[in-house]
């Protein structure tokens, strides 16, 4: 690798006339003098009407280090306090420069040229368009003639300190244990993805969209974004939340957008509208999918270009708001259908999640259960404990297989709740998680998990007339087994549900062979049954 | 593979060029380990990697770890070959540094070669060029191959800019001499010489050489340089005797009087005309080297300092020589070399 140095040439520090020069220390010169430091190429930008400092420089370079190649770049700064002058030259210097990074190493002097056109190289270099190390020179303790002085290389990439890096790391799992309201999850692609969140928060303020099934957390995960973000001094506004289910109608573009008195019946007063009350701090809009396609359109052009037309007024009103969205919709659908604006959606997932629904993360359900406790004890005042063995039970519950866990974690706050409430003395006993275990089942079975899809068709589609030949007791059963089947991301999934208790007993289960083998027996497979589509 | 331990000795630089010399000379790779290992910025510097690339190319040599920093390095050596080189040394290392390395493989070699040098040549931690003319190269021509040297420029640190050119014509044989008494004075000449500054500083320090050594007007003398390249100062005392001529420097430096630099000078020429032997500590550490590739003769020595007895160890590993050292008196120990 061979050590490229760029910097400026310094109108007064590298200035020397005559044979004194030799003994004034010039940071320009002294950076090719150090004898543990090879510049093979300097690279010396040069204000014009400045040439004969530089050919001077440039040849003092080459006397001492006659190995360095000094090129010199005309710069035309105009003024060179100006920020905005000295960072556009010095921006087109690094766009127009050809940087071979696997040949080269550049080292970025600093210490010559304005505080300003330091600022900038500084900015420009922990921007990358400057790929190198900052390089700092500074004179000899002691002045004697002709010493080289002293240098310290600075990388801006702070992950190679290590100090700094841990302190990073543990500011960083800081903010995502703060997501995560400082539930120990277990589950590693919900970790990955909540430290993944926790980066862009930090670094975007570009959309994000969190998608994932009712209650799987999205609307109190878009408030732990603001908060960590004001923690973080991020985000001066404020947070603003409506579920976009709720609006409907002219009600809902002026609450959305605003109103100016008198543009609709009712409309009595000046309305601001949460867009404007969300500047410069988080929209989250739930259930963004639900939004009308003439809200969709006004939504776009707020979101691209912070500007939008209050109902009833004919001036422009801007509002600079992060836009947090949530669906448990396919929008992909929905824009097929027509439903939802192309347009819109690609502005709104640059940055997706998907959350996943409680059933998927069972690992996390202790933790969850603990954490729902603490909250129920933050807000009646009491404090709430399972007995040993009620706990046990309540999880073994709780992380089957078979537990759909439909209203996600609605339902497991909801359980703990209900569960804390009957518990007079504080202590949850087997009993009350034995009837709270009995009355999820039934909510679960009255919303209709299943029911939803009718059983009689589906079967229809799979079997056709064969269907006839069956006897009720076998269709009841058959029936039973492709719902379960269409529920379940793979045959394992169906079979460990299907054949749980059996499960328990054994040592080595089989149950996806054995789901196979009774499908088999009706000339089923695992694609068919799941490519069945109700209807 | 010879191992070399490349931590002891200040700086290690002279350990390395001596290691470089004699492994082209022998034909004997080495590898230096724990080159500069406990100083605060160890491994390879500019100057060491100059000298090790001018040994490479003189000797058709294959290099490995020849990077800054590099605490170790293989070297294994080809055949030097005579002809035309030119290097050029920056930071105004010293160009004499870098002669010290590749001249006497050159002068073992079949061709003549013309060496230009160009960097510092009057540098303070390196042999001046006039110790080299005067001095060290006389003696090498007496030992056979026909040495001789030009210095177009004077380059002074920290400037550089200097340039010598080296012509070396090699032996038919190279052998051993014996330097045992000095012979009679033949010529005695101190110069403090100035380039880019006040010729009243060599005034001074021409005032002092003539008055501590009690010499005549005409034999200490102002140099002021033409077209100077970057200011430099420095003063020398040269004692011509019939069989070795001595040189004495001292280096001016910002800060520094002008009659502390000639003072040095002085001292150190004080101290040589206290002993008899001829051959003074720093030219006895040069002249090792080529008595030992000579592989006899006999010289008697004003002192041994520690940077030689590890020269000594170092010839040691390369070459079947035998030097043993014998002292007289506590002014003058005989160095003979089988």
């Amino acid at each position: 690798m061979l050590n490229v140095a760029i910097g400026m040439l310094g109108m007064m520090r590298d200035r020397g006339d005559g044979p004194d020069r030799w003994s004034q220390w010039r940071p320009t010169v002294s950076l090719c003098q150090h004898e543990d430091l090879l510049i093979s190429r300097l690279e010396l930008l040069v204000e014009t009407g400045s040439m004969d400092l530089a050919n001077r420089v440039a040849a003092d370079v080459r006397s001492v280090s006659p190995e360095t190649e000094v090129r010199l770049h005309m710069i035309e700064f105009g003024d060179p306090w100006d920020f905005e002058n000295v960072y556009s030259v010095l921006h087109g210097f690094a766009l127009d420069y050809q940087f071979d990074t696997d040949q080269e190493r550049y080292l970025i002097h600093v210490t010559t040229g304005t505080h300003v056109a330091q600022i900038c190289t500084y900015l420009l270099t922990e921007s990358r368009h400057l790929p190198g190390r900052l390089i700092q020179t500074a004179p000899p303790k002691r002045r004697s003639s002709g010493q080289a002085g002293r240098y310290t290389i600075i990388d801006l990439d702070l992950s190679k300190y290590d100090r700094i890096a841990q302190r990073f790391e543990s500011e960083q799992r800081e903010g995502s244990e703060f997501l995560k309201a400082g539930i120990q999850t277990r589950n590693v692609a919900f970790n990955r993805m909540i430290d993944e969140i926790e980066y862009v928060a930090i670094h975007s303020r570009a959309p994000i969209l969190l998608t994932g099934p009712t209650g799987a957390g999205k609307s109190s995960l878009a408030r732990r974004i603001f908060d960590l973000r004001k923690l973080r001094n991020n985000v001066a506004g404020r947070f603003v939340e409506v579920n976009c289910a709720t609006l409907r109608g002219d009600g809902a573009m002026s609450a959305l957008f605003g109103h100016t008195r008198g543009s609709f019946t009712g409309a009595a007063q000046d309305r601001a509208g949460l867009l404007k009350e969300a500047h410069l701090g988080i929209l989250f809009l739930d259930e963004v999918g639900e939004l009308g396609l003439d809200e969709q359109a006004m939504l776009l052009r707020a979101v691209e270009e912070h500007r939008f037309l209050p109902l009833g007024s004919d001036k422009e009103v801007s509002s600079d708001f992060q836009l947090i969205c949530g669906t448990n919709r396919d929008l992909g659908a929905d824009v097929r259908s027509g439903r939802f604006r192309n347009d819109l959606l690609s502005r709104i997932n640059l940055w997706a999640f998907e959350l996943p629904g409680l059933a998927q993360r069972r690992e996390d359900i202790e933790p969850n259960v603990h954490f729902s406790l603490e909250q129920v004890t933050v807000a009646t005042g009491h404090r709430f404990r399972f007995n040993k063995e009620a706990l046990d039970m309540f999880l073994r519950f709780a992380e089957c297989p078979d537990t759909p866990w439909t209203g996600n974690f609605r339902d497991l706050d909801a359980a703990i709740a209900r569960m804390a409430t009957l518990a007079p003395s504080g202590r949850i006993t087997e009993e009350a998680v034995d009837r709270e275990i009995d009355r999820l089942k039934r909510s679960w079975r009255d919303s209709g998990t299943s029911a939803s899809v009718d059983g009689t068709h589906v079967l229809e589609a799979l079997l056709g007339d064969r269907l006839d030949d069956l006897d009720e007791f076998d269709r009841v059963q058959l029936e039973r087994v492709v719902l379960v089947c269409m529920e379940s991301r793979s045959l394992s999934v169906a079979g460990r549900r299907l054949f749980a208790a059996s499960r328990r007993k054994r040592k080595a289960p089989n149950d996806a062979d054995r789901l196979r083998k009774y499908l088999s027996r009706y000339r089923l497979d695992w694609s068919m049954v799941k490519d069945a589509l109700p209807g | 593979m010879l191992t070399v331990d490349g931590s002891f000795c200040e700086g290690g630089g002279q350990i390395l060029r001596s290691s470089l010399a004699l492994s082209i000379v022998t034909g004997r790779a080495f590898r230096i380990e724990n080159i500069r290992a406990k100083r605060r910025k160890p491994g390879l510097l500019r100057q060491h990697l100059t000298a090790v690339r001018a040994a490479a190319e003189i000797g058709r040599c294959k290099v490995e770890g020849d990077e800054m920093g590099s605490t170790e390095l293989v070297f294994v050596p080809g055949v030097a070959v005579g002809g035309d080189y030119t290097f050029s040394i920056g930071t105004a290392g010293s160009t004499t540094l870098v002669l010290q390395t590749i001249l006497l493989p050159l002068a073992l070699a079949k061709a003549p070669s013309r060496i230009v040098l160009e960097g510092g040549t009057h540098n303070p931690y390196a042999p001046p060029f006039d110790f080299l003319e005067r001095s060290y190269l006389p003696l090498v021509n007496r030992m056979g191959p026909k040495v001789s040297v030009t210095l177009e420029r004077y380059g002074f640190y920290p400037a550089g800019g200097g340039r010598m050119v080296v012509d070396v014509t090699p032996a038919e044989s190279f052998g051993g001499i014996s330097i045992v008494e000095r012979g009679d004075l033949v010529r005695r000449c101190g110069r403090a010489v100035v380039s880019s500054l006040d010729r009243k500083i060599a005034d001074r320090e021409v005032r002092v050489m003539r008055k501590r050594l009690g010499w005549d007007e005409g034999e200490a003398e102002v140099v002021e340089i033409d077209r100077p390249v970057g200011p430099g100062n420095i003063v020398t005392i040269e004692l011509g005797y019939e069989n070795v001529t001595e040189v004495f420097t001292g280096f001016g430096e910002v800060g520094r009087a002008a009659e502390a630099v000639a003072s040095h000078a002085v001292q150190q020429c004080q101290r040589y005309l206290r002993s008899s032997a001829p051959v003074g500590e720093y030219l006895t550490d040069q002249l090792l080297l080529p008595m030992a590739i000579a592989g006899s003769g006999t010289f008697r020595s004003t002192g041994l300092s520690r940077h030689s007895e590890t020269h000594v160890d170092l010839i040691g590993k390369f070459l079947d020589v035998e030097i043993e050292t014998e002292r007289e008196d506590s002014r003058a120990i005989v160095i003979s070399i089988a």
